[in-house]
C-alpha cells in the first residue's frame, strides 16, 4: 500500500523521535563508559563527551588496587547466584500446588499471599525480626526477606495453569508421583517463564541496597552496590582509596574511579541482558494477565 | 483426593512456614507503633502508650512536612510519568522496519535493569555543576552553568526526568501487548471513510488501550504513598532537604539509624494503612470500568 504524502510526514517524525529516544538511553552510558576509559588529562580538562579521551586503564587500575571492590564484586555475585537459586526453588514449590485445581486451600492461601503485596509490617518490625532471629550480618537475612516475591509466583502459576490439564493426567495414569511431573513434565516446559524470573531476581540480588545497608555491617560482607554508592557520595575519595594510591603517587580524578566503579556494577547486567531479552517481554506480557 | 495432596503439602508447608514467618510475624509487629518499645523488654513485654506515637508525629511541623513531600513527589511521578510509556509504546507500533524496533526497544528496555545506585551515580556525574557533562557543555555554548542538584525546582525535574528514562520503555511493554490485540480491521474499516493517521489513533487505538490504561493508572495510584528508597537516597543532598525528605528516608534514618524504634514504626503503620485504602479504593472504582483486580 502506497503511503499518502501526510503519512510519509509522520513516519519520518516518528522515526526521528524514536532515534532521539534511543540515543537518549545510549548516551548516559557511554559518557560513564567514555570517561571511565579516559586518561587524567582529558578528564580534567573536560574534554570527554562521547568517546574515551586519551585512552587508558588507570581508572581501572587504581580502583582495583586501592579499594575493596574485588571482595565487593565477589559478595554481589555469591548474593546473586545463591539467591536466584533459593527464591526459584522457593517459587516453584509455591507455584506449583496453587496451579493445581484440586490442591487443598488453594484459594485462601493464594489470597494470603496476594495480600502481602497490599499491606505489610513495615521496615521496623522486620529489621526487629531480623535481629531478634540474630540474622544480623548473614545473608540469609538478604535471602529470606525476599525469597518469594508474590508477583513473580502468581507470574509462573498462572504459566503453569496454561498447560493442558490432559498431559498431567495422562502422566499420572503412567504412575508419575507428583515430584515428577512438577521437575519431569512441568519444568521442561516453563523454560520461558523460568528464565524470565531467574532474570528478574538475579537483577534483583545484584542490585540489593537497603538491604545490604540495613542487615550487613560488616564491612567485609557490604555488596559492590553499596560500595559504589558510598565512592559516589564520597567527597573525600583518595582517603577511600587507601595509602598505595597515595604511594604511586598518580594523578587520579574521581569523576574517573566513580564511573569505573559504576562499570563494574553494569556490566554484568550489560552482558546477560542480550540472552534473555527475548524472554522477559513474554514474561512481563504474562504478568498482565489477571488472576 | 488426599493422596494427590500430601505431596502439594509437603511442597507448600514451608512456603506457608515462610510466609507466616517473614510477612505476617512482622504485621503482628506494628504493635510496637503503639508501644514504647525498649531494647530489654522487646515489643511484646515493652509497655503500652496507646496513640501517643502518633499524636507525636502528627504534631511534629517536620513530620507534617515528610508527609507531604511523600505525597507530593510520588503524585507527581504518577501523572507526570504516566504518559510517556503510552507515547513510547504508540510511536513503536507505527514502526515497520523490523530491525529499527528492535533496536530501539534493546535501548529502552535497558535501563529498567539498572539499580538507582548506578542511575544516580549516572545522574550526579552528568549534571554535576563543576566536572558534570551538561553543565561542561552549558558553560561551553553559552557562557553559564547551573546548580541542577542543589536547587528544588530542577532536582525535582531531575528526579523525576529519571525515574522516566528508568522505567518508561519498560513499562511500554504492556501498552504493546494491548495495542497488538486491536482487531486490524477497524483500521481498514477508517481508511475506507477517508481517516487519517492522527484520527486513526485517537478514535480506535487510545480507545483500544484505554482499559490497560485506566488499569495502570489505578495500580499506580494505589502506590501513591511509596516513594521508593532508593531513588531519594542516591539523589538527595543537604540543599534540598526541604523536598527531598520522605517517609522512607526518614523511618531509615531515625528509625534503623537513630534506634526510635517506636515512633518510626508508626510512621511506617501511618503510610501502609493510607497505601491499603488507595489500592481498596482505586479498585472499587476500577471495578466500575469492569477492571478489578480482585
Amino acid at each position: 500500500m502506497r503511503l499518502s504524502r501526510d503519512e510519509r510526514v509522520l513516519s519520518i517524525i516518528n522515526y526521528v523521535a524514536l532515534t532521539l529516544i534511543g540515543l537518549s538511553c545510549l548516551f548516559p552510558l557511554m559518557h560513564i563508559i567514555s570517561v571511565s576509559f579516559s586518561g587524567y588529562n582529558a578528564i580534567i580538562t573536560d574534554q570527554v563527551t562521547l568517546w574515551p579521551v586519551g585512552i587508558s586503564w588507570e581508572n581501572y587500575d587504581l580502583l582495583l588496587q586501592g579499594t575493596d571492590v574485588v571482595r565487593g564484586f565477589t559478595n554481589n555475585v555469591v548474593i546473586t547466584v545463591i539467591g536466584s537459586a533459593l527464591s526459584m526453588l522457593a517459587t516453584i514449590l509455591a507455584a506449583y500446588p496453587l496451579s493445581r485445581s484440586y490442591c487443598i486451600g488453594r484459594k485462601p492461601i493464594t489470597m494470603a499471599i496476594v495480600f502481602t503485596m497490599l499491606f505489610q509490617g513495615g521496615l521496623i518490625p522486620t529489621f526487629l525480626l531480623v535481629k531478634n532471629l540474630g540474622l544480623i550480618d548473614s545473608y540469609w537475612s538478604l535471602w529470606f526477606l525476599t525469597l518469594v516475591s508474590a508477583y513473580n509466583m502468581l507470574i509462573m502459576r498462572t504459566f503453569f495453569q496454561q498447560i493442558p490439564e490432559e498431559m498431567i493426567e495422562s502422566a499420572r495414569m503412567d504412575g508419575c508421583s507428583e515430584w515428577r511431573i512438577l521437575f519431569n513434565m512441568i519444568l521442561p516446559l516453563s523454560k520461558p517463564v523460568l528464565a524470565t524470573l531467574t532474570l528478574f531476581y538475579a537483577v534483583h540480588y545484584w542490585n540489593i541496597f537497603l538491604g545490604v545497608l540495613i542487615y550487613i555491617n560488616d564491612s567485609d560482607k557490604k555488596n559492590l552496590t553499596v560500595m559504589v554508592q558510598q565512592m559516589i557520595q564520597s567527597q573525600q575519595l583518595i582517603a577511600q582509596l587507601g595509602k598505595d594510591a597515595f604511594d604511586v603517587n598518580i594523578n587520579l580524578t574521581p569523576e574517573g574511579i566513580k564511573s569505573a566503579g559504576i562499570m563494574v556494577l553494569v556490566a554484568p547486567l550489560m552482558i546477560i541482558y542480550p540472552f534473555l531479552q527475548k524472554y522477559f517481554v513474554k514474561g512481563v506480557m504474562l504478568g498482565s494477565v489477571k488472576g | 483426593m488426599w493422596k494427590q495432596n500430601i505431596p502439594l503439602l509437603i511442597m507448600l508447608g514451608p512456603i506457608i512456614l515462610y510466609f507466616l514467618i517473614f510477612k505476617y510475624a512482622p504485621m503482628f509487629g506494628l504493635i510496637v507503633a503503639f508501644k514504647d518499645y525498649n531494647l530489654i523488654e522487646g515489643a511484646i513485654k515493652s509497655p503500652w502508650i496507646g496513640l501517643r506515637n502518633f499524636q507525636l508525629l502528627f504534631n511534629n511541623p517536620m513530620s507534617i512536612d515528610i508527609i507531604r513531600n511523600t505525597l507530593l513527589l510520588s503524585a507527581l511521578q504518577i501523572i507526570v510519568g504516566f504518559p510517556f510509556p503510552v507515547l513510547m509504546a504508540l510511536l513503536l507500533n507505527e514502526v515497520r522496519l523490523k530491525w529499527f524496533k528492535k533496536s530501539i526497544q534493546t535501548l529502552v528496555y535497558m535501563p529498567h535493569f539498572f539499580s538507582w545506585v548506578i542511575v544516580g551515580g549516572i545522574v550526579l556525574t552528568i549534571f554535576s555543576q563543576e566536572t558534570g557533562i551538561v553543565n561542561v557543555l552549558l558553560e561551553r555554548w553559552f557562557g553559564y552553568t547551573y546548580p541542577f542538584m542543589y536547587q528544588e525546582a530542577s532536582w525535582i525535574t531531575v528526579f523525576l526526568g529519571s525515574g522516566i528514562w528508568k522505567e518508561a520503555g519498560f513499562s511500554a511493554i504492556i501498552y504493546l501487548a494491548a495495542l497488538a490485540s486491536i482487531d486490524p480491521s477497524l483500521y481498514e474499516a477508517a481508511s475506507m471513510d477517508g481517516a487519517g493517521k492522527l484520527r486513526k489513533i485517537w478514535h480506535i487505538t487510545l480507545p483500544g488501550i484505554r482499559p490497560t490504561m485506566i488499569l495502570l493508572f489505578i495500580l499506580a495510584m494505589g502506590r501513591v504513598m511509596e516513594v521508593g528508597f532508593d531513588p531519594i537516597y542516591v539523589m538527595q543532598n543537604a540543599a534540598v532537604m526541604d523536598v527531598a525528605s520522605v517517609i522512607s528516608t526518614y523511618i531509615y534514618t531515625m528509625g534503623i539509624q537513630n534506634g526510635q524504634y517506636s515512633l518510626t514504626t508508626a510512621m511506617g503503620l501511618f503510610e501502609s494503612l493510607v497505601g491499603l485504602v488507595l489500592v481498596v479504593t482505586a479498585n472499587q472504582i476500577a471495578r466500575r470500568f469492569g477492571q478489578e483486580l480482585w
